[in-house]
């Protein structure tokens, strides 16, 4: 039998993990032993514990590209920098749900410590290089996310959203997991590395089974993603949950999601044809673009709206994800199409750093955003309408700009951000995206894909216009106010600006050689 | 000589048999039980009380949230079962794992007894 | 080994299981009755896994399924109690009349 011999370079990678999950431990314990009314310090703990992972996290991403336990996870920069982000997000999280959940009286250690369980199992996704500990460490994320979705207990709302959540969740789940087992059939091993090496064979030999378990792992993906066609929870749940939840999902869960979907399919791949992914991938884009920025064109409830927003920026996502599978097409094909790839200027040596520095940085960028963008309409929320429909209404905005000029502002700066006009973070990401995009010689989606956003920029302005040119109701409520809110929105808001103006040694760290193990 | 469901010939005599007893016991408990009905015994048994109320009542929920740590604490001793079977060869390094194992569902049964979820009372 | 079950017919039981759960979860309209099956897909992803690891005679599927059952406790016990808050804020756990939030 042989035992693993466990060094400390196999437990680096999961530190950070680790950090989150002693914080999430410590929160629970505080919230049974200490019995305080005012429960703020649960979520400055929830914030620094993110923070320390996160500088944990750091510290590994300048770690050389290597596997780790036996091949189950990897140590890349790829990952690690996806942990700072989620734990950047996690961390904004934490203090945007102090105000909200004091406002409506359920401030409990059991939420923040949900958060970083499920920041921890964010993080271990995006390093998972084996299905199982891929599966747990999905549904260490979705668990805990779930039980965040109906966490608060007013109205039917979250509880609906919730079980949405769950039952899809759980069906997506499953879905990879009998993808997962049809691969370990075909090819006897489930750890990514061995799975790459056997399938060339065991495609030769049974293309159907591979097949198969290629495209259930791939509709699992979607779903987790919100790629459209996968995206029927999104709206809902996103809808029903408690904003700071929401604010998370859209971020962290999608981000982790991308992450493990590129990792996992860097190896899939293998032994297919190439264009089957680039294709798959293409579509998903595609229909996720334009999708997500149609759908939400009509919303007139901003969180709705968001959602289907989120949809969209999955759409972006998953376009740099095609340009990592872009074929390397032959030089003469000069048709461009929608589904094909044009090389512009013959073939581009380093399409892979510029589609991972362009991820990198658009999830940067979202995560700030997004959580910017929900912490605002979390502080305009009123408990007393929870019930209705109206609590999210684009009305709430109006006239914000003569009431509250400061968070105007800062939602003015997230509203352009999501739409990619410069200069936010949110420009920026796109800028790297679709330019690798197009370094992949991706034209046709590229074009679509700004022409999607064209749209998008509409319905982000709609925002804007409310908040300047329409004059507050007299009944206008007023935000509520908590410093923990506050820290957050100006947290978010200065980065949003910073980062799209000077993005600093950012754009270096994110564009580092040997960014994703075994690329 | 030997057609594919050779194989399930056992698992088909299992099925008849316990079809059969299934069938078979009811008919022969009422064809040699002696009976002699009354009132009292017709009533439904609940423990020797007088039953009360419906049987189809609601639960109360702690009923459910036992239930559920039942589950989930009872499952994880699955992961028990091929440590303590390999327990010579894994040496320290399984009894390290296991320790880590166990602390931690030992913190989450603190947590669950301190938050009061395994009180049937109150 | 003329007396054991050949691999496929597991094989074919658990993709059996599996659609029947997927049709489930896409068609039944109690919440009870989608849980169930998405519990009866995620046994037929461990069939799958075991009936390959008998096939190959090794532990890797074995010990899959032990991580899968463990997984799916923690997912029923999450999962039923997200059903019963549902039930108890509605009254009902009719799919079709969980639907509050307009589309």
């Amino acid at each position: 039998m042989n035992i693993p011999h466990l060094t400390f370079q196999d437990l680096l990678p999961v530190a950070p993990a680790g950090v989150l999950v002693v914080g999430a431990i410590v929160l629970l314990l505080s919230e049974v032993f200490l019995s305080t009314a005012q429960r703020t310090y649960q979520a400055v703990i929830g914030t620094l514990t993110a923070l320390l992972a996160g500088a944990v996290a750091m510290n590994n991403a300048f770690e050389p590209a290597r596997a780790a336990l036996q091949g189950y996870v990897v140590l890349d920069p790829f990952s690690q920098w996806m942990t700072v982000l989620v734990c950047l997000g996690t961390a904004l999280a934490s203090l945007l749900s102090a105000g909200f959940l004091n406002h409506r009286n359920a401030e409990r250690g059991e939420f923040y410590a949900l958060i970083l369980f499920s920041a921890a199992g964010m993080s271990l996704l995006a390093m998972s290089a084996e299905f199982i500990t891929l599966f747990i460490n999905l549904e260490v994320l979705s668990i805990s996310t779930y039980a965040l979705t109906a966490f608060l207990r007013r109205g039917p709302r979250p509880a609906e959203a919730g079980f949405k959540y769950f039952i899809l969740g759980a069906f997506s789940a499953s879905l990879l997991l009998y993808g997962a087992a049809l691969l370990y059939g075909a090819t006897g091993s489930t750890r990514f590395l061995d799975v790459g090496l056997a399938l060339p064979q065991a495609f030769a030999q049974q293309p159907g089974l591979v097949y198969a378990g290629f495209g259930l792992v791939l509709a699992g993906f979607a779903f987790k993603v919100a790629a459209v066609p996968f995206h029927m929870w999104t709206p809902d749940v996103y809808e029903g949950a408690p904003t700071p939840v929401t604010a998370l999902m859209s971020a962290g869960v999608k981000a982790a999601a991308v992450v493990a979907l590129v990792r996992t399919f860097l190896f899939l791949v293998k032994g297919l044809s190439p264009e089957v992914p680039f294709i798959a991938f293409s579509a998903l884009a595609l229909l996720s673009m334009v999708g997500g920025n149609l759908l939400a064109l009509p919303q007139r409830n901003v969180k709705r709206m968001l959602a289907y927003s989120s949809i969209a920026h999955a759409g972006y996502l998953l376009l740099g994800v095609a340009a990592l599978f872009a074929p390397a097409t032959a030089k003469g094909s000069d048709a461009v199409g929608l589904f094909t790839a044009t090389p512009l200027l013959g073939s581009m040596p380093n399409v892979a750093a510029s589609v991972y520095k362009g991820l990198l940085f658009y999830l940067l960028g979202y995560t700030v955003t997004a959580l910017g963008a929900f912490g605002t309409i979390a502080a305009l929320e009123r408990r007393e309408d929870e019930t209705r429909s109206n609590t999210w209404d684009l009305e709430r905005f109006a006239g914000l700009a003569q009431r509250k000029p400061g968070w105007a502002a800062a939602m003015a700066a997230f509203m352009l951000s999501l739409g990619g006009v410069p200069p936010t973070v949110g420009f920026l990401g796109k800028l790297y995206l679709f330019g690798a995009a197009v370094d992949a010689g991706l034209l046709g989606l590229a074009v679509a894909g700004v022409l999607a956003s064209v749209a998008g920029v509409y319905v982000y302005l709609r925002v804007v216009v409310y908040m300047y040119m329409r004059p507050a109701p007299a009944d206008a409520p007023a935000p509520f106010r908590h410093w923990t809110t506050e820290v957050a929105l100006i947290a978010s808001a200065v980065a949003v600006v910073a980062l799209g103006v000077l993005p600093g040694p950012v754009t270096e760290w994110f564009s580092r050689a040997g960014m994703v193990f075994g690329s | 000589m030997e057609s594919p469901l050779t194989p399930y010939v056992p698992v088909a005599i299992v099925l008849f048999l316990a079809g059969a007893m299934a069938a078979a016991i009811p008919f022969i408990a009422g064809l040699l039980g002696p009976r002699s009905p009354s009132a009292v015994k017709s009533e439904i048994f609940e423990g020797g009380n007088p039953p009360i109320g419906s049987a189809r009542q609601r639960f109360a929920v702690k009923f459910y949230v036992v239930a559920l740590l039942f589950i989930v604490f009872d499952v994880e001793a699955v992961f028990l079962y091929p440590w303590a079977v390999n327990f010579q060869q894994l040496g320290w390094f399984g009894y390290a794992t296991m320790a880590v194992f166990a602390a931690t569902l030992v913190v989450a049964l603190v947590y669950v007894w301190k938050k009061g979820a395994l009180s049937w009372e109150s | 080994m003329s007396h054991t079950v050949p691999t496929a017919n597991y094989l074919i039981l658990a993709a059996v299981l599996f659609c029947m759960g997927m049709l489930g979860v896409l068609l039944r309209r109690n919440a009870l009755v989608v849980f169930m099956c998405i519990e009866l897909m995620l046994n037929a992803a461990n069939l799958t896994f075991l009936a390959f690891a008998r096939e190959r005679g090794d532990s890797i599927g074995h010990l899959s399924a032990f991580f899968i059952i463990a997984v799916a406790a923690a997912e029923a016990a999450v999962g039923l109690a997200i059903v019963i808050a549902v039930f108890r804020s509605r009254g009902t756990v009719n799919i079709e009349e969980i639907q509050s939030m307009k589309h």
